[in-house]
């Protein structure tokens, strides 16, 4: 860890105190950087990826001799003078052609890497795509199709990676202009001969149509890039590390308010306890003919009595 | 004529929603016919049952409310768990000084302020600082020489040893706050 030299001004102190850890985290920064060789897809790609990640985004345009899988180190020393908790890391190879490294860290040390391969003959950069682009540092909509995002380990990383990359930061309220554009990602269903299949990203434009009811009919047009990836190697967050990472702070815990509860129909119950009633001290109706009268019947037969005495009383209060 | 275009998505496995993120996680498998043979098709149809499925989850099941800017809709908190950048901020430790003073019931003497009522000159001057009535002591034109002192044959100047006596408070002042700085 780095020790940054201590604050000579008020300025500088902001700045750091910027960095300290928080309840309520700041947007996640990316780093893209590239590799001893890169290839023009890869560096294509690398620049499309960070203009949908602008303004949280920063580029660095010299070559690195970095091997993630092998020493990560220099991508954590990165990460901690740069303030990023994202890494792409843009290379090209023989072995892996149209390389991309997205890594995760945690703390300023790597918490997983994920390493994918960009399909030379889908591959649309942005500019493919004659159609506005939405304003930089809009909120993306995002989705998943496929049931292999649940079912396979790689593919969840994926899953978990990409949502937190893209998802933007987190807000209470959204202008609905702002919905703009969504990123789409999807993969067909793993079989025998093709336990991998490849993973298509497409990025539509939001389109909504007057549909003659409430809802509006929605169109998208795909605004790039476009790019279809093979999911390389992978490395797998540690476990202690990751059940650290997701700690929720306790005070954003909603306090349950108990002895309430909304019933199917909407509405609220509560539940009022009340102490012990003591029984023997209860007021109740009193019928004065049926009280105990010593009568002349010694073997305790109860005389008969007419019924409508106290209705009879309470009719004449009525009146 | 899009009234007669559907606006509703039906789908055999219903799309789940993580409306705090505006993400929908779709399980439906692809069509693997359209698939093969028209991938940009498939994609693009699945990709528009997804937005529609959004767009209505936004629409029908959050609270809106209208501003001067435009209308906003109130986003949940988030359900997908996803790691945080940094580790939860620790509490600062108190002091020793402060839970003694705690203890003691000792209150912090800044409300006072800094000026302090000087009897000879009559007038108000600050307790520390510039001209600071602290350092009256140390201009003075005779210093009474402690007797021990001069037995024990210290080098030291006795004039000066008021400032250094100073020094050395402010220096152990710093020396124990870059120790509360590191607990």
């Amino acid at each position: 860890m780095i020790r940054t030299a201590k604050p000579r001004n008020a300025r500088s102190k902001r700045a750091l105190e910027a960095r300290e850890p928080k309840l309520v985290e700041n947007r996640k920064s990316t780093l893209f950087l590239s590799g001893t060789s890169t290839s023009d897809l890869s560096r294509s790609a690398m620049t499309d990826i960070h203009s949908l990640k602008k303004p949280d985004a920063i580029k660095f345009t010299k070559k690195n001799s970095i091997h993630p899988f092998e020493d990560a180190t220099p991508l954590e020393f990165f990460s901690s003078k740069n303030d990023a908790s994202f890494l792409v890391f843009a290379s090209h190879s023989k072995k892996r052609p149209h390389n991309l490294t997205f890594a995760r860290t945690f703390d300023h040390r790597i918490l997983d890497m994920l390493e994918l391969g960009i399909d030379e003959s889908t591959f649309r950069p942005l500019t493919f795509f004659k159609t506005s682009k939405p304003g930089i540092g809009m909120k993306p909509l995002l989705s998943f199709s496929g049931a292999i995002f649940d079912s396979v380990p790689d593919y969840q990383l994926f899953k978990s990676m990409f949502l937190d990359f893209f998802r933007g930061e987190t807000v209470n309220s959204i202008n609905v202009e702002g919905l703009q554009y969504m990123i789409h990602f999807s993969a067909s269903e793993p079989t025998e001969k093709g336990p991998t299949p490849a993973i298509h990203m497409r990025v539509h434009l939001i389109k909504t149509l007057k549909s003659g009811q409430k809802l509006p009919r929605v169109e998208v047009e795909e605004m790039g890039p476009r790019m279809d990836f093979k999911v390389r190697r992978v490395q797998e967050p540690d476990e202690a590390m990751m059940k650290e990472a997701l700690k929720k702070p306790r005070a954003s815990e909603a306090r349950s308010r108990k002895n309430i509860e909304t019933d199917i129909i909407g509405d609220k119950i509560g539940r009022i306890h009340t102490g012990r009633q003591d029984l023997s001290k209860m007021q109740s109706r009193k019928m004065k003919g049926l009280k105990r009268r010593p009568t002349e019947d010694t073997d305790g037969e109860v005389t008969p009595v007419d019924g409508d005495e106290d209705n009879g009383a309470k009719k004449a209060r009525l009146a | 004529l899009t009234c007669h275009r559907p606006v509703l998505v039906e789908k055999p496995i219903p799309i789940e929603f993580d409306m705090g993120n505006l993400c929908a996680f779709d399980t439906n498998p692809l069509d693997p016919t359209t698939y093969s043979n028209s991938l940009e098709g498939c994609l693009n149809d699945a990709a528009r049952d997804c937005a529609q499925a959004l767009i209505n989850q936004v629409l029908t099941t959050l609270p809106m409310k209208s501003a001067s800017d435009g209308v906003y809709v109130e986003l949940p908190d988030p359900v997908t768990p996803l790691p945080r950048e940094k580790p939860l901020p620790r509490a600062k430790e108190p002091t020793k000084w402060f839970l003694f003073a705690k203890k003691k019931g000792i209150k912090s003497k800044t409300k006072d302020g800094k000026l302090v009522y000087d009897e000879e000159k009559g007038e108000w001057v600050p307790k520390w600082g510039y001209k600071g009535k602290n350092k009256d002591s140390e201009g003075d034109w005779i210093v009474e020489v402690d007797g021990k002192r001069e037995e024990k044959d210290d080098d030291k100047n006795p004039r000066v040893l008021s400032r250094e006596e100073r020094k050395d408070r402010i220096k152990k002042n710093e020396r124990q706050m870059k120790k509360n700085e590191k607990r």
